[in-house]
């Protein structure tokens, strides 16, 4: 699929919850071509080499007739901050479409899991778009989201998604809405006791929230695929530097390394050797979108 | 030349000579910001370009350093990627024919942990069609052997310099270290061991930390800084380098625009290499050639080489006297 770099226009821009922000992005040539999981580096800024670096944000929702695409952005540095400033009307420079998507089911009788924490619903959404509108049009009841946050106030209102028929489990880290707990701990409680399991799950989040699911799914018989987020340079596989410690199935032991901008961003988690990412908690996130 | 003449109606001569190495205009890219090519074929005609430098190649592939590996500070980004590379054996395989399809001049990056490896990949890519040069990288900061380790003391890169000289007739590049005290002790060392060209400057050592975690932002600890906050030091070391040495010199650091460029050529480089302008706009490499090119028509230069190493630095001071000249005056021993 060719990638394509150009001037995207700024349509809205909505403050949808405390930090987070959804811009409507008029990307004719980029977004024909995007599918779900796949995602685009916006230059923040349009002049001058402050920030420097452009940044990467998935899909969060695809309007292909109108070439129109929606990106969630939360602000956690001064990319992010300048470009949640950015006013209708103005212009962004945008290459895309990015990396690998997911990989949609085919048959209308499978149970779909999706576990979003926080930010991490952003891809997720344009999947369950998707699905609504293709395998899972008339049987959205099969389609179950967990969604969770650290509070109220940092929630997206999925309303649309309900009415839709999708079945939603709100989980908040302060209790402030939904179960208190993490989103995690929603997907325990309904699934630990099941006797079935669901045909496959969808996952976004922090990379705490991805190694623990990833732990929960090994054990599970469960075809899993994460959408996973690094710092990125160039997002087109130039740099190098968005890697990610990676299984070889030839000896486990090996140093090896995904790239999450080509190999990703949407991974199996059997790829990754978790082990490796574990250091990387430590940290705060280092976040592309910082 | 210059503000008095009048714009040019026929395309300007872009072509320069480097030595042994002819190319087409001054503009290439910049080893580890530009993958193995490919990855930009999408966004531009890698056969415009004056040439392509390919991610730095090793004897075998390399996993690179751990993550994280990329931080951005101001104006610029810090890396520790560790010269991650898939090894000579599946460039020439994989990578270098459909390159050589694009009708792209390539050039080589070449890495080695010991003398002897980089003369073996000066062998082994000697015999290869397609490839116009090669560059000795000896100036990488992320690694613990070879690298820095070589391009920090002029005997160690005349050595491998002179490895290299000996198993090519390949032209050579060997691409310099800003992280020294004398950038001109360096270029003569490895001017005179053999190299046709010098490229200057790799990244600069430099460091990030995270005060709320109280890390370092990369797992190596430190890293290359590149990107325009290290054009003013770029600039310093090639009108070092073209002073000291006899041979034409590529400049490299920070630029981004055609402006930045011209900054180098007017200093003295024959060519510029552009490098993490191509992460942040992938065709940025073809814009600044686009850019020059319309600065030569403007400025009625016919040839680029009219411009090249054409920097006044005649002191305008009314009052000049010799205290205000470019070479510093001879301090007086306290």
């Amino acid at each position: 699929m060719p990638r394509v770099q150009e001037k995207a226009k700024i349509l809205e821009s909505h403050k949808e919850a405390e930090g987070t922000y959804r811009l409507v992005l008029y990307a004719p040539k980029i977004v024909p071509t995007a599918r779900p999981g796949q995602f685009v580096m916006v230059r923040v800024a349009s002049e001058g080499a402050d920030p420097l670096l452009a940044r990467p944000f998935s899909f969060h929702r695809l309007h292909k007739e109108d070439g129109l695409c929606e990106i969630l952005l939360r602000v956690v540095g001064a990319g992010t901050r300048l470009l949640s400033q950015r006013q209708p009307g103005s212009s962004v420079d945008v290459v895309g479409p990015l990396g690998r998507g997911f990989t949609a089911p085919t048959r209308s009788d499978e149970t779909v899991v999706f576990v979003a924490g926080g930010i991490g619903i952003a891809p997720l959404r344009a999947l369950l778009d998707h699905l609504l509108a293709t395998t899972h049009k008339g049987h959205p009841e099969r389609l179950h989201l967990y969604y969770g946050a650290r509070s109220a106030s940092e929630l997206i209102a999925l309303h649309d998604l309900k009415r839709a028929g999708v079945v939603s489990v709100v989980s908040t880290d302060d209790g402030s809405a939904g179960e208190r707990g993490t989103v995690l701990d929603a997907v325990q409680k309904r699934w630990n006791a099941s006797s079935q399991m669901p045909n496959r799950l969808y996952a976004c989040g922090s990379l705490p929230m991805q190694v623990n699911l990833a732990r929960w799914v090994r054990r599970r018989d469960i075809w899993v695929e994460m959408s996973l987020e690094s710092m990125m340079a160039c997002g087109i596989g130039a740099c190098l530097g968005c890697a990610l410690p990676a299984v070889d199935p030839e000896d486990p032991q090996a140093q090896r390394y995904l790239h999450v901008c080509q190999d990703g961003p949407v991974l199996d988690p059997k790829r990754i050797r978790w082990d490796k990412v574990q250091p990387l908690i430590a940290r705060p996130l280092i976040s592309a979108s910082l | 030349m210059g503000q008095s003449a009048t714009p040019h109606s026929s395309a300007p001569d872009l072509r320069v000579s480097l030595g042994p190495l002819h190319l087409a205009n001054p503009v290439l890219t910049a080893s580890g910001t530009f993958g193995y090519g490919l990855e930009f074929s999408d966004f531009l005609d890698l056969s415009r370009l004056g040439g392509i430098v390919v991610k730095g190649i090793s004897l075998k592939p390399r996993p690179g350093n751990p993550p994280p590996r990329l931080a951005e500070t101001p104006c610029g980004m810090l890396n520790a990627i560790g010269l991650e590379n898939v090894g000579v054996e599946r460039f020439l395989r994989d990578k270098l024919p459909p390159l050589r399809q694009r009708g792209a001049v390539i050039i080589v990056n070449i890495l080695g942990n010991t003398v002897e490896e980089y003369a073996e990949l000066a062998s082994v890519l000697s015999g290869v069609s397609g490839i116009a040069a090669l560059e000795i990288n000896i100036s990488c900061p992320n690694v613990k052997r070879g690298g820095m380790a070589f391009g920090t003391d002029p005997h160690m890169a005349a050595q491998v310099v002179a490895a290299v000289r000996a198993r090519t007739s390949l032209p050579l590049i060997t691409k310099l270290s800003p992280n020294v005290t004398s950038i001109a002790e360096i270029a003569r060392a490895a001017h005179d061991a053999g190299s046709d060209i010098l490229s200057c400057i790799n990244t600069v050592s430099a460091m990030a930390v995270d005060p709320f975690s109280r890390r370092p932002k990369l797992a190596n600890i430190v890293g290359g800084l590149s990107g325009p906050a290290i054009k003013p030091i770029a600039l310093r070391c090639v009108y070092e380098t073209v002073r000291a040495v006899s041979c034409p010199v590529i400049g490299i650091g920070g630029i981004q625009t055609a402006m930045d460029a011209l900054e180098f050529l007017v200093v003295g480089a024959s060519a510029v290499q552009v490098g993490t302008a191509n992460l942040v706009h992938p065709r940025a490499s073809l814009h600044i050639l686009e850019g020059i090119e319309k600065f030569c028509r403007h400025q009625g230069i016919g040839a680029i080489t009219d411009y090249i190493g054409t920097l006044d630095t005649a002191c305008r001071f009314p009052f000049a006297d010799e205290s205000c000249s470019v070479e510093p005056p001879a301090r007086e021993p306290v």
